[in-house]
């Protein structure tokens, strides 16, 4: 007599939870690193050594600097006559700016709602210049679910190589490789975009110099810069750049409709050795009445990071 | 009760202990979560009313570092469950790590599916439904990592073998038996592999994280983690005929070698898993050889993750291939199935809603976990979801009586 004995199970097949959480955390985690990575990369920018058409949806490197507004290095002291520039060649200044080959910072970001409700996101971040790649590394210190997991960035000179990013997620202790995707959304529920946070080279918008005009006792040159691509999410910047030291201290963003969208403010800026360092910013978002603040503390740049700092091993390791 | 106070004595003991010898405080993190859920098949019965404390103990001081990982489940209709997940020291000595203690070791590129990432036993007391972190169970084992910049080789010694923890057998989660009405009984009298040095599991994995690819070596000597039933039919002697079976659960000796990898492929990942195992034991129809019969077996992966309409998704596509096969084996030459994860997120990423599918392609069965997460403030979150499971056989159909519906509050300090 035929008998069936079967003892059906999953043991050794899968685990769903698995798959489902390490997805999604996935995927929340991203947005926090593609913009992040701009943050830590800018250190990093060599100017003239980056070809400026260089793939902006996914090259972290078009990232790297905020250009005219956030937590950015300036070049010192650039003696250019103001009779001399144009809008254009001011918007240059501020893009092109040497900085450390390496450095490492502490990102606080306080996310502020319109009833004061306040959410804090804090990073630990360190990022080297390697010549033809550039490579970051970052940790996350809270909120307390996101807590030591890691993120690691490698982007390249040539344009046509995608960043290669990884995670590492602590709860799945294992280290994986993600797309270096980019979106126009905002990054970890602030009011910065991945656009706002890249690196928009000068060429990809038109500009104009309107005015020059004093703001907070600083003698400033407004620049508005119009998109050449049409379907970009804004109508038009507007920029007021610090004479000489090409540090963008205000900008305001228009939306499609041209009406005033976001208005980005920096609130503090320091010399830290040969390089200009916008440490204090304010995102404040005037349809929604939504605002981010971005705080940088504890920056060092030029210290001599071991280049085995950037390995998978760092990673899990943790700081 | 008791059991707990002597848990929460252990685990201070562990701290104050620990933050002595390093001469600074530990790091305490975790969490506090209440998860509830109910069947709506049926009488609507609680499947589950559970309440956890997990927390994270970490430490370290120059190149010596440590983890604990204590935690407990409170539950209202059984005794609590608690105990250690992980409690291991670190020792970096220039280019190589050594963990000692008990951990989990996680390998492999693919999500969820256990096909190189063997190394650490799972817990399936709740079927497959708790967080990653909680079906994993960490090992007694040393760990030894070397890193050559970006290689890494690691080799594992577990001196004491741990099995895949099943469901209590009153639990919903108790897998299906099927006897055709003859009287089951077990004798577990083999079901323990003793603990002395031959019967250790040793594990060897090459990885290399590169701009082109990412790819991992591996390979074991190991107890296969789910035993294998030995059985035998009880006659009457007088009769002569069959009053039931005698299940003799045993572990038996593995070896198995595989790889994975992971690449870009244009803003996406494409990902492969595969592992090759020697001589596993696969349960037959007869009784032959206690039903038993030995296979090689290939177990891999092939997965895909890409995002369209801002939405993140991820398909995997798995099979297994039992080689050499006879028609007596119970289980299926070729088992093929299929993941899909969708996920997208809202209100300044605070509200996320997800969609994961697991379809049994064999048995045209399924389990599919809608599911939204909403985060209230830092670290405070509510989840709600559903467990459908489809069809009435095959891993998922088989548990078609417990679709759920539950909500989970975790508060992460």
């Amino acid at each position: 007599m035929p008998l069936i004995l079967i003892l059906i199970f999953c043991s050794g097949i899968f685990s769903l939870n698995y798959i489902e959480k390490s997805e999604i955390t996935i995927a929340k985690i991203m947005c926090i690193q593609n913009d992040l990575t701009s943050i830590i990369s800018q250190k990093n920018n060599v100017p003239n050594t980056k070809t400026f058409t260089k793939n902006k949806k996914i090259n972290i490197m078009k990232k790297v600097k905020f250009a005219t507004f956030l937590l950015l290095f300036a070049i010192a002291g650039t003696e250019i006559s103001a009779q001399s520039l144009t809008a254009q060649k001011i918007i240059e200044n501020v893009y092109y700016r040497p900085t450390g080959a390496d450095g490492t910072s502490e990102l606080s970001m306080h996310l502020i709602d319109s009833r004061n409700n306040e959410r804090i996101r804090q990073i630990k971040q360190f990022s080297k210049d390697f010549g033809k790649e550039e490579k970051s590394i970052m940790f996350f210190m809270s909120p307390a679910d996101v807590k030591n997991t890691s993120f690691m960035n490698w982007s390249y000179d040539d344009a046509s190589k995608d960043d290669d990013q990884w995670i590492y997620l602590p709860a799945l202790k294992k280290t994986k490789r993600i797309s270096s995707d980019s979106k126009d959304d905002s990054f970890m529920g602030s009011d910065f975009t991945y656009d706002d946070l890249g690196d928009r080279h000068p060429n990809e918008d038109n500009h104009k110099l309107l005015r020059e005009e004093t703001i907070d006792g600083k003698q400033c040159f407004v620049i508005e810069s119009t998109p050449k691509d049409g379907d970009y999410m804004y109508s038009k910047t507007i920029t007021w750049v610090i004479k000489d030291i090409w540090i963008g201290i205000k900008k305001e963003f228009y939306d499609e409709d041209a009406d005033l969208l976001k208005v980005l403010t920096v609130k503090k800026y320091e010399k830290i050795k040969d390089y200009w360092v916008i440490s204090n910013t304010e995102m404040k978002n005037i349809q929604d009445d939504h605002t981010t603040k971005m705080v940088l503390s504890n920056i060092q740049v030029d210290i001599g990071i071991d280049d085995n700092k950037f390995t998978e091993r760092t990673m899990t390791r943790g700081l | 009760m008791k059991r707990f106070k002597y848990l929460l004595s252990g685990i201070l003991s562990c701290v104050v202990g620990l933050s002595t010898v390093y001469a600074q405080n530990p790091d305490i993190s975790g969490y506090v979560r209440n998860y509830t859920g109910m069947l709506t098949t049926g009488s609507n019965d609680f499947s589950i009313v559970q309440n956890t404390l997990n927390l994270d103990i970490t430490g370290s001081k120059g190149n010596i570092a440590f983890k604990a990982n204590p935690y407990v489940y409170q539950y209202f209709d059984k005794d609590l469950d608690w105990g250690i997940r992980e409690a291991y020291l670190d020792l970096y000595v220039g280019n190589f790590d050594v963990r000692v203690g008990k951990q989990q070791i996680i390998w492999g590129k693919a999500d969820g599916a256990f096909i190189t990432d063997i190394v650490s036993p799972k817990d399936l007391s709740e079927f497959l439904l708790p967080d990653f972190e909680e079906i994993r169970m960490g090992v007694n084992a040393v760990k030894l990592d070397y890193y050559l910049k970006n290689n890494t080789f690691e080799f594992v010694w577990i001196p004491v073998f741990t099995e895949t923890k099943l469901p209590d057998e009153k639990s919903i989660w108790f897998p299906q038996l099927q006897s055709q009405g003859i009287p089951v009984t077990f004798d577990h009298s083999n079901s323990e592999v003793d603990a002395k040095l031959e019967n250790s599991e040793l594990f060897l994995k090459y990885s290399l994280l590169s701009s082109a690819i990412d790819f991992e070596l591996m390979a074991g000597y190991m107890w296969d983690d789910d035993f294998s039933a030995h059985n035998t039919p009880q006659v009457d002697s007088i009769t002569n005929t069959m009053t039931g079976i005698l299940i003799k659960p045993e572990y038996h000796r593995l070896g198995v070698a595989g790889g994975s990898f992971s690449t870009s492929l244009g803003g996406t990942i494409l990902r492969g898993e595969a592992a090759y195992y020697m001589d596993k034991h696969f349960s037959t129809s007869d009784f032959i050889n206690e039903g038993l019969v030995k296979k090689d077996y290939v177990h891999y992966l092939l997965g895909y993750d890409f995002s369209l309409f801002d939405i993140t998704m991820s398909v995997q596509l798995i099979q297994e291939y039992i080689i050499d096969y006879t028609d007596q084996i119970i289980n299926e030459e070729f088992e093929n199935t299929a993941t899909f994860l969708a996920n997208k997120s809202f209100l300044r990423e605070t509200l996320s809603l997800d969609l994961f599918a697991y379809i049994g392609l064999n048995n045209g069965d399924a389990l599919i976990r809608p599911k939204a997460t909403y985060s209230i403030s830092d670290g405070l979150e509510i989840l709600a979801g559903a467990n459908l499971f489809i069809g009435d056989q095959g891993r998922f159909g088989q548990y078609d009586k417990n679709d759920m519906v539950f909500i989970k509050l975790k508060y992460s300090f």
